[in-house]
């Protein structure tokens, strides 16, 4: 019995193409580790034994290449012993590939007591493994893995219901061959459902993807010949097995979606269970809809605290990055971005809904093409930041100016360079206040120092004083680019350019906050040096969590300016307008 | 409470400001771009208020960028300039699209600024008042540069807006409206009156 893990599509084309084989061209990428180890599959040709729709061998080999890069396994010793766990252990990347399933179909064993096997080495594949990840990861990482290891269970549990069902259908048809038929196509959904685990979102439109080839299997089907069962199968009709198989598929599928369903519920469980601050997180998103709502809640609340904590006593408040954040005007700049960006995006909708067929889909394309040009690259702050801290330094400025010259709507970054000036100040202000006192110390203890040093919460208050104020001007930045395209900016410069601009512009500015927060950082345990790590610790993880609090703000502020830019866009474009 | 400028550029919006939240005067100022912001804590009924007031750019073409700001206030404060007869002419179209584009219920001060250029007076304040009888507005003179009536300006403003608030008149827990209620503050209401500081569009600058 042949192997092979064709696609639908690719059954119709072999139909007239006897040579299909050779044509596996969109899929040859992934495949090509499987030709080459089986060369079965290229003899697979027309009416050949049966043909299986058996998409998740692809899928499989997508795996597969993955865990060969990751893990830098042989895949053909795999091939062949597919339950050599000791290798398995080895690789902690992808903890849910499930070799045991590819290997199966190929062993022709009794369809009934293949479905235990499968369970059973993936079970048992999840607890192996678990122990390689429990000795890295420690206590989390064995938490994690049980769970995992129950998930897995219980998603076992659900598929074996599909093998049921899927079986019962094609049981009306016939014996062995049959069962082993539907089997295989089980087998094919598992991989890709076990593989949903980790990372489920990633893996679903493969499935709705695997839905449509199996579908344009059955047509391939029916015009007979392709599938090989047809030949075995004297009473029934062609028509009737389409039907059965069609079943047979949806069923699959439908099991399918439901175990990626299970695995997607059971992952944000084990995510909360991990990670307390997760649920929060996650509560915080469905309570509010807008950052701006969210910052001022967190405002108020510090607001609160502080008046209880006067109240109190009349400690001097501690630097809160939220009301600071408000104070430089940031959070009404980003509520004021926020209501540009809704509305235009109101009036993009209505541009859009005046326009249809070719002009919609042109429209549509062009706005997509904005949309891309705005996608936030990897923001890689680690590595060159680190480097050339000072060239960069001065650069950033340099950039920042030019990169809104680009944008070209005649804005100057004045503010923001002063605030960035302002932090620089101080920055040098605090050094050279400890770097001579270190040196002092010696000879005269704290006497003459002492009545200029900062402390350390000084230190603390102004690094958080900075990101607020840096972060609220990039915010205001952001917000004034946006009202100027708006107003009708030079129309030599699109739109694509303009946000291929801002994309950079906003990364500069990241880049920029994680420069500084690194200073500050710095900065904070020089002058903190004598004091305890209890009490500078939290100080400089503060600074580090606002700092890339900061980054988050400035990124969602830059992406409320996808729809001004592209609101912009068809206003300068030739499409005719919608009244705004 | 969030409160919105809106007057005709020029005339002073951004000064009068300055002069509320910092108090101090700055004959030249840079065109407002779209909106800007100030803010100042007030004290009504003894009650801390925050006044967050959006002060908007009066020129003509910035107007559909600010007409979006509209929605988020709870008062304007409607500026002309008393020596050019242009901005005050201007009012209608500036009071039309305040309220077409904001609450209903908005507070609405017209605000005759640059009362100290008496000699150079164009519009007599009578004119003034009786434009503010005619479309239910409360009218006041004030100076930036002396600093006459500003606070007075923006605090009855304010006071209007805590009023119909009280009046239960404004829907809080609509986010809509520009009034955001902070927290309590041993036992007293802070509530942020929006100042929505529109200027007029209507070209020109001083």
């Amino acid at each position: 019995m042949a192997q092979p893990s064709q696609e639908g599509r690719q059954k119709a084309e072999m139909e007239e193409n006897e040579d299909a084989a050779i044509t596996w061209s969109d899929e040859t990428g992934r495949e090509e580790g499987r030709l080459d180890e089986d060369p079965m599959n290229k003899n697979v040709g027309v009416g050949e034994g049966e043909k299986m729709v058996h998409p998740a061998n692809t899928l499989e080999g997508d795996a597969e290449s993955k865990i060969e890069n990751a893990a830098m396994m042989e895949e053909s010793g795999e091939e062949v012993q597919p339950f050599a766990e000791e290798e398995e252990e080895d690789s902690v990347v992808i903890p849910t590939r499930k070799r045991p399933e590819h290997i199966i179909p190929q062993v022709e064993i009794g369809d009934r007591m293949k479905e235990p096997l499968v369970e059973d080495g993936v079970q048992s594949k999840a607890e192996s493994s678990g122990g390689g990840w429990g000795s890295s990861l420690g206590s989390w990482g064995m938490s994690l893995i049980s769970s995992a290891t129950a998930t897995v269970s219980s998603v076992g549990h659900t598929l074996s219901h599909v093998v049921e069902k899927a079986e019962e259908s094609l049981g009306i048809l016939s014996p062995t061959e049959l069962s082993a038929e539907g089997e295989e196509t089980t087998q094919a959904t598992v991989p890709t459902e076990e593989a949903g685990g980790p990372a489920g979102s990633e893996e679903d439109p493969v499935v709705k993807e695997e839905g449509v080839e199996v579908e344009g299997d059955e047509k391939a089907f029916s015009h007979g010949g392709a599938f090989g069962m047809l030949g075995k199968l004297g009473g029934m009709t062609a028509s009737s097995i389409t039907s059965i198989v069609q079943n047979t598929s949806k069923t699959v599928i439908t099991g399918g979606l439901d175990a990626l369903e299970l695995i997607g519920k059971k992952t944000m469980d084990i995510l909360a269970e991990g990670d307390p601050g997760f649920k929060r997180t996650k509560g915080l998103i469905h309570r509010t809809n807008t950052l701006s709502q969210v910052l001022r809640e967190a405002k108020e609340k510090e607001e609160q605290r502080l008046a209880q904590q006067d109240e109190d006593s009349l400690a001097a408040p501690k630097a809160h990055y939220g009301l600071l954040f408000d104070e430089f005007q940031g959070l009404s700049h980003l509520e004021a971005l926020e209501m540009l960006s809704h509305e235009s995006d109101g009036n993009l909708q209505a541009v859009l809904s005046s326009l249809s067929g070719e002009d919609l889909l042109r429209v549509k394309a062009e706005l997509d093409e904005i949309k891309s040009a705005m996608i936030l690259e990897e923001i890689d702050v680690e590595s060159d930041v680190v480097e050339e801290k000072d060239e960069k330094e001065q650069d950033l400025m340099n950039i920042i100016t030019e990169l809104l010259f680009q944008v070209h709507i005649g804005v100057t970054p004045d503010k923001l360079n002063r605030a960035r000036q302002k932090a620089d100040a101080w920055l040098k202000e605090v050094q050279e206040d400890s770097t001579p006192k270190e040196a002092a110390e010696g000879l005269e203890k704290e006497e003459v120092v002492k009545p200029e040093k900062k402390s350390v919460q000084d230190v603390h208050s102004l690094c958080i004083q900075s990101l607020a104020e840096v972060t609220a001007r990039s915010i205001e930045q952001l917000h004034k680019c946006g009202e100027l395209i708006l107003h009708g900016a030079d129309p030599d410069v699109s739109a694509m350019q303009r946000a291929a601009s801002l994309t950079r512009l906003t990364v500069a500015l990241c880049k920029e906050l994680s420069v500084k927060s690194e200073k500050f950082a710095s900065c904070l345990s020089t002058v903190g040096a004598q004091e305890k790590p209890e009490i500078l610790n939290p100080l400089v993880t503060s600074v580090f969590l606002e700092a890339s609090n900061s980054t988050m703000y400035i990124q969602d502020g830059f992406q409320l300016l996808l729809p001004i830019l592209q609101l912009s866009h068809l206003q300068h474009s030739a499409t005719p307008l919608a009244p705004t | 409470m969030d409160c919105f400028f809106a007057c005709v550029a020029g005339v002073g919006k951004s000064c009068l400001l300055l002069q509320f939240t910092d108090k101090r005067f700055q004959p030249v100022h840079d065109l407002t771009i779209g909106v800007e912001f100030g803010a100042r804590m007030i004290t009504i009924d003894g009650k801390q208020v925050k006044l967050q007031i959006w002060d908007t750019a009066g020129q003509e073409s910035f107007r559909s960028i600010t007409r979006s700001y509209y929605r988020g206030a709870a008062g304007a404060l409607l500026v002309y300039d008393i020596t050019r007869r242009d901005t005050f002419n201007h009012l209608t179209t500036w009071l039309e699209d305040a309220r077409q584009h904001s609450s209903s219920n908005m507070v609405i001060m017209l605000i005759g600024n640059k009362s100290d250029l008496e000699s150079r007076r164009d519009v007599k304040k009578e004119e003034g008042e009786a434009f503010a009888r005619e479309h239910g507005l409360v009218f006041m003179e004030t100076s930036a540069k002396t600093a006459a009536n500003v606070e007075e300006a923006f605090i009855n403003t304010a006071k209007e807006i805590y009023q119909k608030i009280q009046e239960g008149v404004f829907d809080i827990s609509n986010e809509n409206n520009g009034i955001k209620i902070g927290p309590q503050h041993g036992g007293a209401g802070t509530a942020q009156a929006g100042t929505l500081a529109g200027q007029q569009g209507g070209g020109g600058c001083c």
